[in-house]
This record gives structure tokens, C-alpha cells and sequence, in this order.
């Protein structure tokens, strides 16, 4: 399959899963309430002499990203497994390659959407000034979400024939986010404490060589996925 | 009229789920321009036969042979419920490298569904699903058609058009191998016809006569020597 070719595939894949997902509204909505939730219990449920701001929000913001992201991850095979749809795909000639990029694509424009609605609602709640810091923390979300999408993507295709998919998927993919969430956890942190680059690079690393790894294991170990 | 050329060659192909062998060592050919009718049982192998053939389950053993490309009609839509007919056409129209969307259009068309078109098919009957599944499976002009129930939950005037496309299907050449419990309105558009029983091709003939019920009789009578 042309480059090209692969590619037009791949959007028409992402374009109709976030048409699908614009009509249902099922997964988005359930992602916002989630993470409207996650950051008011948080946030309630501290002790604020105890624990501050600074320290409580960098692990707010990403249990919040995480968890939110959850539901969206779910849903990308779950409308495929509706009518078999993803044996209709099986029966066109689209790559496995191409199938993986326009469900990734498809879950980082849902996931970037839910992300991009969260932070304000996290910078009203933590009372944090990022809007200097803005563009280093978009970076980081960036950074974390694609190495977070590639694997959930992997995995939400590896699930969705099985029982309990919806229970199978974070108790599968939480084991592997816990190198970049807690790398971007770090990264916020140093950011909302205005540290300097030189600090943050170890971590910038860390993400960089997980998103690269996973990326490609995601992509190679696709095709086996979809093979009954 | 059939060519001697097989489109489709299947040669001692079994599949198992677990330990269960649900089809065991078939062999048969399809003919370019042939419709088979294949029967059988409930559980006797004919969907997962055709979804081997159709490459959606691996054969554990034995090898598939195509000549063209093949499409499929199976029990599942294969459809999305949140888009209109047109768009899902349009979908896997892209996914089959189809640029024109006029492609799309003339099957909705051609299968009694241009009013609906516009329409989300989570609201749509059976039967127009049914039909639209089919228009899916023709996107790209298959050489070789594979069909599971195609006549199901259609009315008359449906299972007609149905018919009517089979029958043009083989007038261009292509080659069909349709399983089904629907003797009657195949008759009229199959030559030869497969007997599954417990997994096995246990014959493959040609049609007894124009009545179904020669055809169920053959069927028992192959059911009671085991196949």
C-alpha cells in the first residue's frame, strides 16, 4: 500500500470513528463527567494545611488524563465489535498499519479534545498560573498522550473479543502507563515550580523513548491482534 | 453459463475452535459465472466455512485458492449504526481505494434504498439492512461473492431484487457460494449444491431438481449414512 494510500485509509478510519463518536456523544461525555469528578474529589478530599496545591495537582491532572482516557480507548473497538463492523474492515484490502494509525488518530484527536477541556477546569480547581508555562505543559500532555494512545490502542484491539473488555482493558494497560504517567507527573510538577529545563530532561527522555518503543512495538504486534 | 475455470478453489481445508473440529477436510471449486448452493444444519459448518473462506478465520489446515477479489454477506450487518446508509457505503467505499462516491449511490440504488439514503441505519428493518449489507459486499465488484443467509428477514419484493442481483452477478462471471435454509428461492439461481454434515462436504452435486424438497431429502438421506 502507497504511502499516500495508507494514509487517506488511515484519516477515513479516524474521520468516521469521530463522526460516530460526534453523534453518540457516549464516550465523550462519560470522559468529561469523569474527569469533572476525579478533580473535585481530589481536590475536596485533601487536607489543604497538610497538602498543598503544588503538590496534590501534577498527580490530579494525569490520575484525571488517565482514567478520562480510559473510557474513550474502550469505546474505539467496542463500536467495531457493533454488527461485526471490524470484520466489514477485515474484508476491505486496508494494512493492519493502516487500521492502527486511523484508530490512534482517531483516539488522540478524542483524547486531546478531553484533555484540552480538563486543563481549565483543573486551573480553576488547583488555582495554578501555567498560562506562562502553558506551551512546556502542552508538550509534555502532547508527549505522554501519544505513547498513552499507542498502547491503549494495541490493547483495546486485543480485548474487545474478550467477555469483560471494558474491566480488561485498564487492568492490561495500567501496568505499562506507569512509566510515562509518572514521568509526566514528574515533568508537571517541575513545571507548575517553575524549575529549569536541565531538570526536566531525564523525564523528556523517559517519555520520548516510551512513546518511540511502544509506538513501533504497537504497530508491529497489530496484525497479530486481529487474526482469529 | 459457468466457466471451467474455478474462481474459488478450496482444498482439504479444516477449522477448529478449541478442540472441536467444526469443519473437517473440505474441498470443493466455484466456477466463474456459478452460484452453489450450500446446506446444512444448524452448527454444521457452513458460516464458519465461508468465513475461512473469506479470510475473517484462519484455516487450521489445507489452503484457499482466488482468482479477483471476494466479498461477503454474512449474519452481522458489518455496518455502523450511527451513520446513514450513504455514509457507510461511502466509508468502505474509501477503504476499498473507490474514489467516486457515484459507486455508492448507484447500488443504493440498485438494491431499493436511494430514499433512505440519508437515513441512520440504526432506524432501518431487517430487511433494508440486509439489503445494505449486500450493497457493502458489492462495493468493489467481487469476483467471487460468499453469502450467509442472503434472503433472511427480506420480504418479497426484496428477496426479488436480491435474486435479480445474483442473477447478474453470475451473468458478469462472478462465482457465489451461498449457504443457506432458503431452498426454495434459490433453486431458481443455483446450479450445484453442497451438503454439509457435521463439518464435512458430504456431497457436492447438482441440483436434484427444481424442488426444494428433492434437496431436503438428499440431505437426510446423506445425514443418515453419517456424511
Amino acid at each position: 500500500m502507497a504511502a499516500s494510500s495508507l494514509m487517506g485509509v488511515a484519516l477515513a478510519i479516524a474521520r468516521k470513528d469521530l463522526k460516530v463518536e460526534w453523534r453518540t456523544k457516549t464516550a465523550f461525555i462519560s470522559s468529561l463527567v469523569f474527569a469533572v469528578l476525579v478533580l473535585a474529589v481530589l481536590y475536596f478530599a485533601r487536607d489543604k494545611t497538610s497538602v498543598g496545591d503544588y503538590d496534590l495537582a501534577p498527580g490530579a491532572l494525569w490520575v484525571t488524563f488517565t482514567f478520562a482516557g480510559m473510557l474513550g480507548l474502550n469505546r474505539a473497538f467496542l463500536l467495531e465489535r457493533e454488527n461485526r463492523a471490524l470484520d466489514g474492515l477485515r474484508l476491505t484490502p486496508t494494512s493492519p498499519t493502516a487500521l492502527f494509525l486511523g484508530k490512534m488518530a482517531g483516539n488522540l484527536v478524542f483524547l486531546g479534545v478531553v484533555e484540552l477541556v480538563s486543563l481549565p477546569l483543573f486551573i480553576l480547581f488547583y488555582d495554578v498560573p501555567i498560562w506562562r508555562q502553558l506551551p512546556l505543559l502542552m508538550a509534555v500532555v502532547a508527549l505522554a498522550t501519544v505513547g498513552y494512545v499507542a498502547v491503549g490502542t494495541l490493547l483495546s484491539a486485543m480485548v474487545v473479543r474478550t467477555r469483560f473488555s471494558e474491566v480488561m482493558l485498564p487492568v492490561l494497560l495500567l501496568p505499562f502507563l506507569v512509566p510515562p504517567i509518572v514521568s509526566a507527573v514528574q515533568l508537571t510538577w517541575r513545571i507548575l515550580a517553575l524549575r529549569p529545563l536541565s531538570e526536566m530532561t531525564g523525564w523528556l527522555s523517559l517519555l520520548a523513548a516510551f512513546d518511540i518503543i511502544f509506538f513501533t512495538l504497537s504497530l508491529l504486534l497489530f496484525e497479530a491482534i486481529l487474526v482469529e | 453459463m459457468a466457466s471451467r475455470e474455478p474462481a474459488v478453489r478450496v482444498q482439504d481445508v479444516s477449522r477448529r475452535f478449541g478442540y472441536r473440529w467444526v469443519v473437517r477436510n473440505v474441498s470443493m471449486d466455484v466456477g466463474s459465472g456459478e452460484a452453489v448452493m450450500l446446506v446444512g444444519g444448524n452448527g454444521a459448518g457452513k458460516t464458519t466455512l465461508l468465513r475461512v473462506m473469506a479470510g475473517l478465520l484462519k484455516a487450521h489446515r489445507g489452503r484457499i485458492e482466488y482468482r479477483g477479489a471476494v466479498g461477503m454477506v454474512a449474519h452481522h450487518t458489518m455496518l455502523y449504526d450511527a451513520l446513514t446508509a450513504r455514509e457507510n457505503l461511502v466509508f468502505f467505499g474509501r477503504l476499498h481505494g473507490l474514489r467516486d462516491d457515484g459507486r455508492a449511490d448507484r447500488l443504493l440504488e440498485r438494491l431499493g434504498l436511494d430514499h433512505v439514503s440519508g437515513e441512520r441505519i440504526a432506524t432501518f428493518s431487517r430487511g433494508m439492512l440486509q439489503r445494505l449489507a449486500i450493497a457493502r459486499a458489492l462495493l468493489h465488484d467481487p469476483d467471487v461473492l460468499l453469502l450467509d443467509e442472503p434472503l433472511t428477514g427480506l420480504d418479497d419484493a426484496a428477496a426479488h431484487i436480491v435474486l435479480d442481483v445474483i442473477t447478474e452477478l453470475k451473468a458478469r462471471g462472478a462465482a457465489l457460494l451461498i449457504a443457506t435454509h432458503q431452498l426454495v428461492e434459490l433453486t431458481s439461481v443455483t446450479a450445484r449444491v453442497g451438503y454439509m454434515v457435521t463439518g464435512r462436504l458430504a456431497a457436492l452435486e447438482p441440483l436434484p431438481g427444481p424442488d426444494a424438497g428433492a434437496i431436503v431429502s438428499r440431505y437426510r438421506e446423506l445425514m443418515a449414512s453419517g456424511g
